[in-house]
């Protein structure tokens, strides 16, 4: 066992090895830190999406019953309503109207939102989402950020969309939506529900879904269960299902991002694998001279683990923290196509990365503890060089 | 008669033992060296006396024979041990003195005293001890590729004796030094000598195998200790 007093000697005097040599240090510092940023910015910008969308879903209906027909969905008629009035637990139905518009002109699909929030139970803490303005009325409209920088120039309060058959509709702009609910409004106007039935010339009596609100949230997927068997031409998604799908797509895409940095992370060790085994004549006579000169096998192997821990801790450190900032500051410029990619407006977000200690000690141990290894286990070979070499 | 610090008996070191390129370095060595003597091994390259200054150096144990350094027996000594008996034993100097380039005049100095877990504040005042005694206090902060060869040599010797080791080895110190130097170091190894320690230095240096404070030559030839 190496006393407290010697370890502080090796560390002291690994720091100045580090020091002597630190065009080379430095060199594997910067590439080693690069990676870590990498690995640490995607975990971060995932963690930072997933948990908006948590967020952000708690806006979303509990249950959700669509129509299908032949696998695919269509307008829902608005009778199924009392089908569903046998049901016990369920405390409102709002019809909604959800489509899309798309914008020659720009070449975006937007998200068109039409309900009567005044009809749903709490309805009017969609308010809450809005930044300025307030929810909308008959033929006003609730824009999201993307949208009202380019439909409504950022300073009309009036401008017009076409229905199917090209007569326009006007709208009077009501509000726009908070930045931090970009990730489901960027690209969103919200409107009345008759409105976005006149918007797409649906019928009085249809909406394409309807939204349903319970008394017991603990009761969702009973509830949800009884009315699939009631409505069997329906499909019927809960909160947590859209939830979880979140989840996996940008698990799946980040994921996919890991694999890739991955490796280019198994480059790199091997890389230090290959520097760390070969040792010029200089390391060797300095090795050969401590042995003689009375250090233990053992020191010159603790030596250049300290040297192994001082250089990938601090490249994590500074990797750590520069993804930190890319995420923070930068939005995850280098990521965003990657990861919220299937959108036309891209959602301008403000992330907010989270440092879970579970998730650092993921990336410190797929980093740090590999080069750690790659560079100690060649240096027993360092550390066995005969003392008598330096007599020769 | 001084009691012996040094004591060979039926000493062999045999490299690559049982394998095609076997080579006998040392065979049969009897050598006794008593406390506070200075000698000279004298031999030609490859005569074996490398091997001896190491086996007397605590580097390695014999194959055979009986060694004991500084009341040490080494036969069987594993790695571990011998290293800290060298640690507190044994001050070596070598013939291109072996520093280490990048560091500093103090920090080679102290280099001994790191495994022993001596803290920075006694390494520096040991280490200036030295330098002062050497005159070389000057040059403490000085990387030692910056200082003369006369300096150079007396970083060397600090270096040996920072552990106040009962035995200094020195492996041709004078081969690489002019005359006034060579001089200069035998004048320190004297004082060393007054100051009880044991030299055994290696040289073909006149200067050396004449110089009156050597008390023994012994010459190495085969692998054998002979008269010369």
């Amino acid at each position: 066992m190496i006393s407290f007093a010697r370890q502080l000697n090796l560390i002291d005097y690994s720091l100045s090895s580090l020091w002597r040599r630190r065009g080379k240090s430095l060199g594997v510092m910067v590439v080693f830190a690069g990676v870590i940023f990498l690995l640490a910015s995607f975990q971060m910008t995932t963690r930072a999406l997933t948990d908006a969308a948590a967020d952000l879903l708690a806006y979303a209906p509990e249950i959700t019953i669509q129509k299908m027909t032949a696998g695919r969905q269509e307008s829902i008629p608005l009778e199924y309503q009392e089908k569903l009035s046998s049901i016990w637990g369920i405390r409102a139905i709002t019809p909604r109207v959800w489509g899309y518009y798309f914008n020659e002109i720009s070449g975006a699909n937007y998200t068109i939102l039409g309900l009567d929030p005044h009809s749903m139970p709490l309805g009017d803490q969609l308010g809450q989402a809005i930044d300025t303005g307030a929810l909308p009325e008959a033929h006003e409209v609730v824009l999201g950020q993307g949208v009202n920088a380019e439909v409504a120039g950022g300073d009309k309060s009036i401008f017009s969309l076409f229905r199917p058959d090209l007569s326009l509709k006007a709208f009077a702009l009501a509000g726009t939506f908070k930045a931090e609910t970009n990730l489901l409004t960027y690209d969103t106007l919200f409107m009345n529900l008759d409105d976005a039935r006149d918007l797409f010339a649906m019928a009085e009596d249809m909406a394409t879904d309807l939204c349903v609100t319970v008394a017991n949230p603990s009761e969702v997927s009973t509830i949800a269960k009884k009315i699939a068997a009631l409505l069997p031409d329906t499909r019927v998604v809960t909160r947590q299902q859209v939830q979880k799908t979140y989840q996996a797509v940008f698990g799946w895409r980040s994921g996919f991002a890991s694999i890739c940095l991955l490796t280019a992370l198994a480059s790199f060790i091997i890389f230090a694998w290959d520097k760390a085994s070969g040792l010029t004549p200089e390391e060797r006579k300095e090795i050969s001279v401590l042995k003689i000169i009375g250090w233990q096998t053992s020191d010159v192997l603790v030596l250049r683990f300290w040297e192994g821990v001082i250089v990938s801790l601090v490249s994590f450190v500074v990797g750590y923290t520069l993804a930190y900032i890319h995420v923070s500051f930068f939005e995850a410029s280098l990521f965003r196509p990657i990861l919220l990619g299937w959108s036309v407006l891209h959602p301008a977000l403000r992330l907010r990365p989270s440092v879970e200690l579970g998730e650092t000690l993921l990336i410190l141990c797929l980093t740090v503890v590999p080069y750690l290894a790659a560079t100690v286990i060649p240096a027993w070979r360092a550390a066995i060089i005969p003392a008598d070499s330096a007599l020769n | 008669m001084a009691a012996s610090l040094i004591e060979l008996e039926k000493v062999c070191k045999t490299y690559n033992q049982d394998r095609p390129n076997q080579v006998r370095a040392l065979v049969d060595i009897d050598l006794s060296i008593a406390a506070n003597a200075m000698v000279c091994l004298q031999g030609a390259s490859g005569s074996g006396k490398s091997t001896l200054l190491s086996v007397i150096g605590c580097v390695f144990p014999p194959t055979s024979g009986r060694a004991t350094i500084a009341g040490k027996a080494l036969s069987r000594m594993p790695d571990r041990f011998l290293t800290i008996h060298r640690l507190n034993t044994i001050g070596f100097i070598f013939q291109h003195f072996n520093l280490l380039p990048g560091l500093t005049v103090l920090e080679n100095i102290t280099l001994p005293l790191m495994p022993l877990g001596v803290g920075p504040g006694e390494r520096r005042e040991r280490a200036g001890r030295l330098m002062a005694m050497l005159s070389i206090g000057h040059r403490a902060n000085f990387p030692v590729s910056q200082i003369s060869g006369g300096e150079l040599q007396r970083v060397a010797i600090a270096r040996a004796l920072v552990n106040d080791p009962p035995i200094i080895l020195a492996d041709e110190p004078t081969a690489h030094l002019d005359h006034a130097l060579s001089l200069a170091f035998m004048e320190i190894m004297v004082d060393l000598q007054q100051a009880g320690k044991t030299i055994i230095l290696t040289s073909h240096d006149q200067l050396i195998t004449r110089h009156p404070a050597v008390e023994r030559i012994i010459g190495i030839e085969d692998g054998k200790i002979h008269v010369p």
